[in-house]
C-alpha cells in the first residue's frame, strides 16, 4: 500500500479491510491475519464498529502511538468536551460507562495521576514487595503441592497478583476474593451470558468495597494508592469519587487479568516445551528477564488500545481527521518480521526485543514493574517445586476471543507431589496482614525504602 | 563510545537497565532512564549496544567519540 506521497484517508477507506478483533476467527487465525494487513495495509481502514483505523505494523504503531499531541484517549462520557470514546472500540454503551481512569484521560490531567502512583510502581517501590509475594507463592503452591495437581489459573496466577494489588492498594488482603472473579469475569463473559447477572451483581460488590475503603481511608489515613489518590493533587483539587473508582477500577482490572494471562500463557508453553523449561530452569539467572520479555512479547496480554485523532494530521503516510478512530495493535506490531526475526517463534534469548506489550509513548501501562515482577516469582517456584508439571490440554481453557485480553480461564496440570512448606494460605495471609500493617509496607518508596522483612 | 538517554522520549520501560545495569540508572520515583557517566567503558559497549536495540520507545542513541550520531 505504500505509494507516492501521502495517501489521504479517503482513498484508504475506498479498500476497507474486514476487520473484528472480537471474533472468535480472529484469535483462531490470528498469525494469518497480522502477516496479511502487515503485508499489505499496515494502517487500515474498517467499517467495524462505525469504523475505524487499525494500525498492525510496528513501524506505524510505533510512530502514531508517540504522536499524543494529535491522538487523544478521552473518554468524555459526560458530554463536556468532544465527545470521544476512550480507548475501547467499540466504546461500552453509554447506560454503562463511566471513565476509565486515567488511561482515558488526556495529559495534563493524566499527568497528575501518574505523577502521584509513580513512586508506589517503579521498579525500586515494586522490589520492596518480593518477599511478601513470595510468602503468597509459597503459601498457593503448598494448598496444591500434596496433591500433585493444580490449576494455575485458579490456584496460582489469580490469586498472587490480586493479593498484592490489595496490599499495595492499602486494603485487606484476604478481600482479595471479593475482587477477583469479577476483575477476571468481566472480561472474559459475554454481554449476553446467562451468566452475566451474577457478573454485574460481583461488580457491585466490588464498586461498594472500593468506595466504602475511598471513605474509610479519607477518614482514617492508611499507607497505599487509594491513601495517595484520595489525596491526590490533581492540578489544585482533590479527585471527586467518581473519578476515583475509575482509577482504583482500572489498577484493579489492568493488574489481575493481564498478569494471569501471562503466567497462564508461559505455563502453557513451557509445559508443551519441556527441554526450554529444563533451559530456563537451569540459566534462570541469565534467561529470566530476557525470557519474561518474550513471553510478553509473544502472548501480549492486552493486544491494543483505541484511540480518537484530535486533529487532522498525516503520520508514516496517511492523512487522518479529527475525530476518527483508531486501534493500535500491540499484539501484531509485536509479530513484525521487519523488527522480529522470525516473529511467530518464542525465542527465550531473543536480543533488540523492544516489544509493545506495556504500550508505547506516554500511556505505557504504569504496573509493568508489577507484572514483571509477579510473573517472575510465580514462575520461579514453579520451576523449583513443580519441574515436571506437565498441563491438561483437555482441560485448558483459553478466553474464546482476544479483542480485549488474551486471557485464560483454566490451565490444569499435574506433576510429582512434593512436601508443604508451611501454613496454608488463608492463615498465610494472616500473618502478613500485620507485615503490611506494622512496617507499613505500601508507603510510597519516598517514604520508605526498605524491602519488607518476613520472619520465617 | 557515548550514549544518551533522551528524557522526553524515556517512558520508564526499563529494559535498558536489564540489558545493562550498570550503565543506566532508573530513577527510583518513575523508573525513567538516565546514564551517570555517558562514557561507556570498552566491556560494557555490547550491553549497551543491546539496551539501544530493546528500547521501545528508542530513547537511547549512540554517540562516537567523534561526535557523530551513529
Amino acid at each position: 500500500m505504500s505509494g507516492d506521497g501521502a495517501m489521504s484517508g479517503d482513498d484508504r477507506k475506498r479498500a476497507p479491510i474486514r476487520f473484528d478483533r472480537h471474533t472468535p476467527e480472529y484469535r483462531e487465525q490470528f498469525e494469518a491475519v497480522t502477516q496479511e494487513l502487515q503485508g499489505k495495509c499496515p494502517i487500515a481502514w474498517s467499517e467495524t464498529y462505525d469504523g475505524h483505523w487499525v494500525a498492525s505494523g510496528h513501524h506505524e504503531v510505533f510512530e502514531i502511538a508517540r504522536s499524543a499531541d494529535v491522538l487523544s484517549n478521552d473518554h468524555d462520557v459526560k458530554g463536556e468536551r468532544r465527545g470521544y470514546e476512550g480507548i475501547s472500540i467499540p466504546a461500552p454503551p453509554r447506560a454503562k460507562s463511566s471513565r476509565g481512569g486515567f488511561l482515558e484521560m488526556d495529559p495534563p490531567e493524566q499527568r497528575y495521576y501518574r505523577q502521584t502512583l509513580n513512586p508506589y510502581l517503579s521498579p525500586a517501590a515494586v522490589n520492596r514487595w518480593i518477599p511478601l509475594v513470595d510468602e503468597v507463592v509459597r503459601a498457593s503452591i503448598d494448598e496444591r503441592i500434596e496433591e500433585g495437581r493444580i490449576d494455575f489459573v485458579d490456584d496460582l496466577a489469580n490469586i498472587v497478583p490480586a493479593v498484592l494489588t490489595m496490599a499495595m492498594m492499602g486494603i485487606q488482603l484476604k478481600k482479595w476474593t471479593v475482587y477477583n472473579e469479577p476483575a477476571h469475569a468481566s472480561v472474559y463473559t459475554p454481554p449476553n451470558s446467562p451468566d452475566q447477572a451474577r457478573i454485574t451483581e460481583m461488580q457491585r460488590a466490588m464498586g461498594r468495597d472500593l468506595y466504602t475503603s475511598i471513605v474509610e481511608i479519607r477518614a482514617n489515613p492508611r499507607p497505599g494508592l487509594v491513601d495517595a489518590l484520595v489525596r491526590a493533587d490533581i492540578n489544585g483539587s482533590t479527585p471527586p469519587d467518581d473519578e476515583l473508582l475509575g482509577v482504583l477500577a482500572l489498577l484493579i482490572g489492568g493488574g489481575f487479568d493481564t498478569t494471569t494471562a501471562l503466567t497462564a500463557h508461559a505455563l502453557e508453553w513451557l509445559s508443551e516445551n519441556p527441554r526450554q523449561r529444563e533451559r530456563l530452569s537451569r540459566e534462570r539467572g541469565a534467561l529470566l528477564d530476557s525470557a519474561t520479555e518474550e513471553f510478553l512479547r509473544y502472548f501480549a496480554p492486552a493486544p491494543g488500545d483505541g484511540r480518537t485523532f484530535s486533529a487532522d494530521c498525516e503520520i508514516v503516510g496517511t492523512r487522518f481527521k479529527e475525530g476518527e478512530r483508531l486501534w493500535l495493535s500491540w499484539a501484531m506490531a509485536n509479530r513484525d518480521p521487519s523488527v522480529f526475526p522470525e516473529p511467530n517463534t518464542v525465542d527465550l534469548e531473543r536480543k533488540g526485543n523492544r516489544h509493545s506489550s506495556f504500550g508505547l509513548g506516554i500511556h505505557r501501562c504504569i504496573g509493568s514493574n508489577v507484572a514483571r515482577m509477579v510473573f517472575k516469582r510465580m514462575v520461579t517456584q514453579v520451576l523449583d517445586r513443580m519441574a515436571d508439571f506437565v498441563c491438561d490440554p483437555e482441560g485448558a481453557e483459553h478466553y474464546e476471543t482476544i479483542g480485549v485480553i488474551q486471557g485464560m480461564r483454566h490451565l490444569p496440570a499435574t506433576f510429582t507431589p512434593g512436601p508443604r512448606l508451611g501454613a496454608g494460605l488463608d492463615e498465610t495471609l494472616d500473618a502478613l496482614q500485620k507485615v503490611c500493617d506494622e512496617q507499613r509496607l505500601a508507603e510510597p518508596v519516598t517514604v520508605r525504602r526498605a524491602v519488607a522483612k518476613i520472619d520465617h | 563510545m557515548k550514549v544518551r538517554v533522551d528524557p522526553d522520549r524515556c517512558q520508564g520501560h526499563t529494559l535498558c537497565a536489564m540489558r545493562a545495569p550498570e550503565v543506566f540508572e532508573l530513577s527510583e520515583i518513575d523508573g525513567h532512564a538516565s546514564v551517570a557517566d555517558e562514557e561507556v567503558p570498552a566491556d560494557q559497549e555490547d550491553q549497551v549496544n543491546e539496551a539501544v536495540m530493546s528500547c521501545p520507545e528508542r530513547a537511547i542513541a549512540i554517540v562516537s567519540t567523534a561526535g557523530a550520531r551513529s
